[in-house]
């Protein structure tokens, strides 16, 4: 008992700093949104104890069905679209064309920017007065152009995605730089002399073998996509009338502005369970190795 | 038509310089410059934009080009900004938030990527739990409970209360990337330190860190984008304005910049170019850090 303790000092001293960090920040924010999700409270005096009646409420809160709803969205129409363009741009620059380095650092650099600089800017774009859009839309004849999207109910989350995946993109296409890498060319020289022909040995080969890839970026995508809070609140701050509100949104306006704070760690608890279940079970079905690197 | 499917040109993973492609190769890709071409000067917009208006005079606010750009440009807006605000106080708080914790998230992550590639631990499960937990918190999510803790320790209004949180965050993902390449490294080497008669602290610091470093760029690369581009933790943690970091200037400053919109696209130029700067510096080892995070 006392040796296997001896034997695992070294281990828990280079985890120790990790672990002080989690139990602070990590493990305790968790514990007391869990306990906080029981209270009626508005963040400033003593709560009073409701049990599960915010998460009754919560089940019946209309808006809680749009987050869902925006959640739901947001999965389809930012990891679909920012896979399909990051693969293709990954395997036209794999190809060691010219200026291929610079290309790379174009796609990727709105990654790079705070959401604070593209939540201004797309804002300034899409204004329906005076921004790019409209001036396109009016020189060009195409008038849908012209349509006030951050402010169109039925139009806001769509917008929003699509700056996410103008944001985005790049870094799908640098994570399939990366899977390219690591595609052994003796296998694709294989396919040719067999007579493939480059569509077939995207297709079939290349693409089959960036698996690992592909569940990689599915999973930081819904993780992603769950988590997205910046763009929306600076884009639409979840409006207009909660049409583009996610659940982080959700629950920042009823910590924040309307004063109900254990409402707003209801919706964390909420969304936390959703994350955690989901991306489990992303890695019991897929057995994907990039959280614990161990399967391959 | 199998003359335009050519084997990549970089062999393998490790395979260092680029080999040579004939000019027949390269005449054949030619077509795909059509294509990369339109598709980056639109990816490029709204960047080339936010560069454009930092030059908007504001006593001159008509503009060209769709509205991207300024009728009479001046560089006069990076000068009214500094005389305006105090932006290197907010440079330097951003600073002050973002290097520590980068400096951080390596040292803790590394370690702890060490420990669980390559040391016994006793439940390794409920640290990998944690892990995940980590990985999947959104920051709007523990705000609450973040500043109640911050507030229990005093760290409620100070950079190094942010600090640690962003460190906190970025853990997971900077363990999960460095324990992979640490897994790449063969055990041997390990072996072969010890019989040498170095210790772990050795082994690690020594060895498996420098050998890790194109994982370990990509850490640093996330972490910078992470801490020196958040608005939502200093906005609720901080309550004086000579801490906030530079992304709050533009909400802190609203009504100032609501006249002079030329100084606002200045300030968020000042606030993209530090993490441009990083990217530029390690963008070559990107690549190859993430190939070998994903294999």
């Amino acid at each position: 008992m006392r040796a296997t303790f001896i034997r695992n000092i070294p281990g828990l001293l280079f985890l120790l700093p990790a672990l002080i960090l989690f139990l602070a920040f990590v493990v305790y924010p968790i514990i007391y949104n869990v306990q906080a999700s029981t209270l009626k409270w508005d963040g400033v005096n003593p709560g009073q104890f409701v049990g599960l009646s915010n998460y009754l409420d919560l089940f019946r809160d209309p808006i809680f069905l749009i987050t869902l709803r925006n959640s739901g969205l947001w999965i389809a129409l930012t990891i679909i679209p920012q896979a399909m363009i990051g693969f293709l741009l990954a395997l036209a620059l794999n190809r060691g064309i010219f200026a291929s380095t610079a290309y790379r650092a174009i796609f990727f650099v709105p990654a790079i920017l705070s959401p604070v600089v593209v939540g201004i800017v797309w804002q300034r774009i899409m204004d329906p007065f005076n921004g790019v859009l409209v001036g396109v839309g009016k020189a060009t004849g195409l008038t849908w152009l012209s349509g006030n999207f951050l402010g169109d109910p039925n139009a806001a989350i769509f917008a929003v995605i699509a700056v996410n995946v103008w944001m985005w993109t790049g870094f799908s296409m640098l994570f399939y730089l990366a899977g390219l890498q690591l595609i052994d060319s003796s296998m694709l020289e294989a396919a040719k002399i067999d007579g493939a022909n480059g569509f077939h040995t995207t297709v079939r080969i290349i693409f089959p073998l960036l698996k690992s890839t592909h569940l990689s970026l599915l999973l930081l995508g819904i993780i992603g996509s769950l988590k997205t809070f910046e763009l929306v609140y600076v884009l639409t701050q979840g409006g207009p009338a909660h049409a583009s509100d996610m659940l982080p949104t959700y629950a920042f306006q009823h910590a924040f502005q309307l004063q109900s704070a254990g409402y707003a760690s209801t919706i964390s608890v909420v969304l936390i369970v959703i994350a955690v279940v989901t991306s489990l079970s992303m890695v019991r079905v897929f057995g994907t190795g990039f959280i614990t690197g161990d399967e391959k | 038509m199998t003359a335009t499917i050519t084997r990549p040109e970089r062999g393998g993973a490790l395979s260092r310089k680029k080999p040579h492609h004939s000019s027949k190769i390269s005449g054949n890709r030619r077509w795909l410059h059509v294509v990369l071409v339109p598709l980056a000067l639109l990816w490029m917009i709204p960047v080339i934009m936010v560069i454009g208006l930092s030059l908007l005079p504001s006593h001159n606010p008509s503009t060209t080009f769709f509205g991207m750009f300024p009728a009479a440009p001046t560089l006069l807006n990076y000068l009214l900004v500094w005389q305006q605000n105090p932006i290197l106080l907010h440079l330097v708080n951003s600073l002050l938030i973002t290097v520590p914790s980068v400096l951080l998230v390596i040292t803790a992550g590394s370690m702890a990527a060490f420990a669980l590639a390559r040391l016994r631990v006793p439940l390794r499960a409920v640290f990998f739990g944690v892990l995940i937990l980590g990985l999947v918190l959104p920051m709007s999510g523990i705000v609450v409970a973040v500043f109640k803790i911050l507030q229990a320790l005093s760290l409620y209004n100070s950079l190094l209360g942010l600090v640690l949180v962003y460190s906190a965050l970025g853990l997971p993902f900077a363990v999960i990337i460095i324990r992979t390449a640490f897994l790449a490294i063969p055990h041997e080497v390990f072996e072969a330190a010890v019989i040498d008669g170095a210790n772990v602290w050795q082994i690690f610091w020594r060895i498996y860190l420098p050998l890790a470093h194109p994982a370990i760029s990509v850490v640093v690369i996330w972490q910078v984008m992470m801490s020196w581009n958040d608005f939502l933790l200093p906005l609720v943690s901080l309550g004086d304005n000579h801490l906030k970091p530079l992304t709050l200037v533009p909400l802190a400053y609203q009504g100032l910049f609501l006249s002079q919109p030329g100084a606002l696209f200045a300030v968020l130029v000042l606030i993209s170019i530090p993490v441009a700067l990083v990217f530029l510096l390690i963008q070559r080892y990107l690549v190859k850090g993430l190939a070998g995070a994903i294999k």
